[in-house]
């Protein structure tokens, strides 16, 4: 069973800083690591080749220095890594990141049986881009999945959403998102470390392996501009009542009506 | 000229920082408490390579640089010294000056054991009336047929508790009444090896220390490490690197000082403002993240030195100076940003009060680093 994991490097923070004259999240100075969804896929992929046998191929867009978290997927146990980095991926959206990283995996071969990806990242939080690969190849999906069983050629997998349970049966080839219930990533060897460091060898494509066209990716290849980038105002502190149903209703009817929030015709009377 | 760590440094120490938090950190207070040391979190660390950190793969080990063995044993530290202790004598002055010392057969014996964690390891060198002054041993290496029988009382043994290899430092009569001195590597279940009680001590409870008595203790000659004469060469090789080792240790202690005081200094509000307002709060933090980063150059400086080969003696003196006296410095004023808080021991600064102040005294003290320096700047080496 061949498994891809799209992985992304973000910055490793408690709270993301803006450059408000770039409208870019500042990276400078600033650690960044895998995605922790993205290394939760990994981990699923990774055992499910211990039962099945296998190969992990993890891919991940960046620039240059993205090498780092592929490096660190060698060490967790990926078998290939591939960067796709091309000074034209530029300011991508989720879609012309997407559309690359649909390139890339429909250049794998044998085609992998499953694609996996966090359900979200940390920094943009959007969770576009596991589905939009998966459109874009026309591959089945199933978002935010919480446990991943090999049934013959599907995949049987649990999915929470809405606060129910589903039981879903996929065939394979399919891309899923995890969550975080999914798995916990083991920890990591040294050696395996040092190796992935000094040994193993990461595949860069760029445009040209890819066979697109500038265009098609970037700035240029996407669908939307970031028109403003800014933090939320902070929310007021809220205020907590408390005491039985009917206490409450009072205490926050007068409330409302000190606030001059209900007018006649929806008032309390 | 570069201060940043390499892609591989940077990811090693999330690596450790990571074990050091989910494993250690939750441990570390209970461990001073009960002064047990988790075998079976340093069985989990030593199937990670935690124990064989810059021994190569073919012995078992993780083949990591000088660099980053200082990161792994400043993490270790920074979440719980005790094991920190361990990891750096283990890995610094048991397992290196095997494979440094070693013939083959004893580092298919001895190294891959200790690489792989499957033994722990000690340094024998310090005695009741041997300690600064490591010349005036008294445990004698009596020639028997093709082995050695060996006498005396060896103090203060490091990881002595749980151990499986330990280093013996003995002299053995040469010719007339001279005496070699003389490196040894003696299997903890060998007969007339005998540990001690545990030492009780006032920091770095989670380690057992503890004495170990040699009685008419037979030994082959094939585990004798280097020559005979040979044993204060590999003595000054070995203690040259594990400064480095307890330097990153106590950098580790010195880390955790300044973080825990930071977030008591964030979280504490006196005259209705944080205690991060005043200013002799920040001074008090000011110092000690000077001194911590002072002590970690000085620290990736030696390491780099060692890794490279070159002459590091005074730089590792430096150091382990340093980083001690700032371990030392950084818990004195942490917990006086705690105040009445830092003497309870509902809060960790106490316990790295208590850790800190061994590395002033251990793997040389202050005052021996301060000698080899001084010694170094007479030989000419004065200014750069």
């Amino acid at each position: 069973m061949n498994i891809a994991v799209c992985i992304k490097q973000v910055p490793d923070v408690p709270a993301i800083r803006i450059d408000p004259s770039r409208m870019t999240i500042i990276r400078e100075g600033v650690d960044s690591i895998i995605n922790p969804l993205d290394v939760i896929a990994l981990e699923a992929a990774l055992q499910l080749r211990a039962r099945h046998g296998g190969k992990i191929t993890v891919l991940t867009m960046g620039p240059p220095q993205s090498e780092e978290a592929l490096r660190e997927a060698l060490a967790y146990g990926a078998d290939e890594v591939v960067l796709l980095t091309d000074p034209a991926f530029a300011g991508a959206d989720t879609l012309a990141t997407s559309h690359v990283l649909a390139r890339a995996l429909s250049l794998l071969a044998p085609f992998p049986d499953l694609v996996l990806c966090g359900r979200q990242t940390v920094d943009s939080d959007t969770g576009h881009v596991g589905p939009q690969v998966a459109e874009e190849l026309s591959l089945p999906q199933v978002c935010g999945v919480s446990e991943i069983h090999l049934e013959g050629s599907s995949v049987v997998v649990k999915q929470v959403s809405e606060g129910l349970i589903y039981t879903l049966r996929v065939s394979m080839p399919a891309l899923l998102t995890v969550s975080p219930e999914l798995t916990l990533p083991h920890h990591c060897p040294l050696a395996n470390l040092e190796r992935a460091f000094t040994e193993q060898t990461v595949l860069k494509w760029s445009t040209r392996e890819l066979g697109l066209s500038p265009d098609e990716v970037g700035l240029a290849g996407s669908a939307t501009r970031v028109w403003r980038l800014f933090k939320p105002p902070p929310r007021r502190k809220g205020e907590v009542i408390v005491g039985s149903a009917h206490e409450l209703v009072e205490q926050l009817m007068e409330k409302l009506e000190a606030l001059s929030i209900l007018d006649e015709e929806t008032g309390s009377e | 000229m570069r201060f940043e760590p390499t892609m591989k440094q940077a990811v090693i120490r999330r690596t450790a920082r990571r074990l050091a938090e989910e494993k250690l950190a939750p441990i570390a207070a209970e461990m001073d408490v009960t002064g047990k040391f988790p075998l079976g979190v340093a069985q989990e660390m030593a199937a990670l390579q935690y124990f064989g950190l810059v021994i190569p793969h073919a012995f078992g080990g993780a083949g990591l640089d000088m660099v980053s063995y200082s990161i792994v044993v400043e993490e270790i530290s920074k979440a719980c010294a005790a094991m920190g202790l361990c990891i750096s004598v283990h890995n610094s002055v048991s397992a290196y000056p095997v494979y440094e010392f070693g013939n083959a057969d004893q580092r298919r014996r001895f190294l891959t054991p200790l690489a792989t964690g499957e033994k722990v390891g000690t340094f024998c060198l310090t005695e009741p009336n041997a300690g600064s002054d490591a010349s005036c041993l008294e445990t004698m290496a009596v020639r028997d047929g093709d082995g050695y029988i060996l006498n005396g009382n060896k103090i203060f043994v490091t990881n002595g508790g749980v151990s499986g290899l330990n280093l013996i430092f003995a002299f053995v009569n040469g010719p007339g009444k001279t005496k070699e001195y003389c490196v040894f590597i003696v299997e903890s279940e060998r007969e007339g090896l005998e540990k001690g009680q545990n030492e009780e001590l006032m920091g770095m409870r989670g380690n057992p220390v503890c004495p170990i008595t040699l009685n008419d203790c037979r030994i082959p000659k094939e585990n004798r490490l280097g020559e005979e004469g040979q044993g204060m060469k590999v003595a000054l090789s070995t203690l040259a690197g594990g400064r480095i080792g307890i330097a990153a240790q106590a950098l580790g202690i010195a880390q955790a000082c300044l973080d825990v005081s930071l977030r008591y200094a964030t979280e504490r509000h006196q005259f209705n403002k944080p205690l991060t307002e005043f200013e002799a709060i920040q001074g008090f933090l000011a110092d000690m993240a000077a001194r911590i980063d002072a002590a970690r150059l000085l620290i990736f400086r030696a390491s780099n030195l060692r890794e490279s080969g070159a002459d590091h003696v005074r730089e590792s003196a430096m150091a382990k100076l340093f980083a001690a006296e700032t371990a030392v410095y950084s818990a004195r004023l942490g917990l006086q940003i705690h105040g009445g808080y830092g003497y309870s021991k509902a809060y960790p600064i106490e316990r790295f009060y208590r850790d800190a102040k061994v590395c002033e005294i251990y793997e040389g003290t202050s005052e021996i680093q301060r000698m080899v320096i001084a010694r170094s700047l007479q030989r000419g080496r004065g200014s750069p």
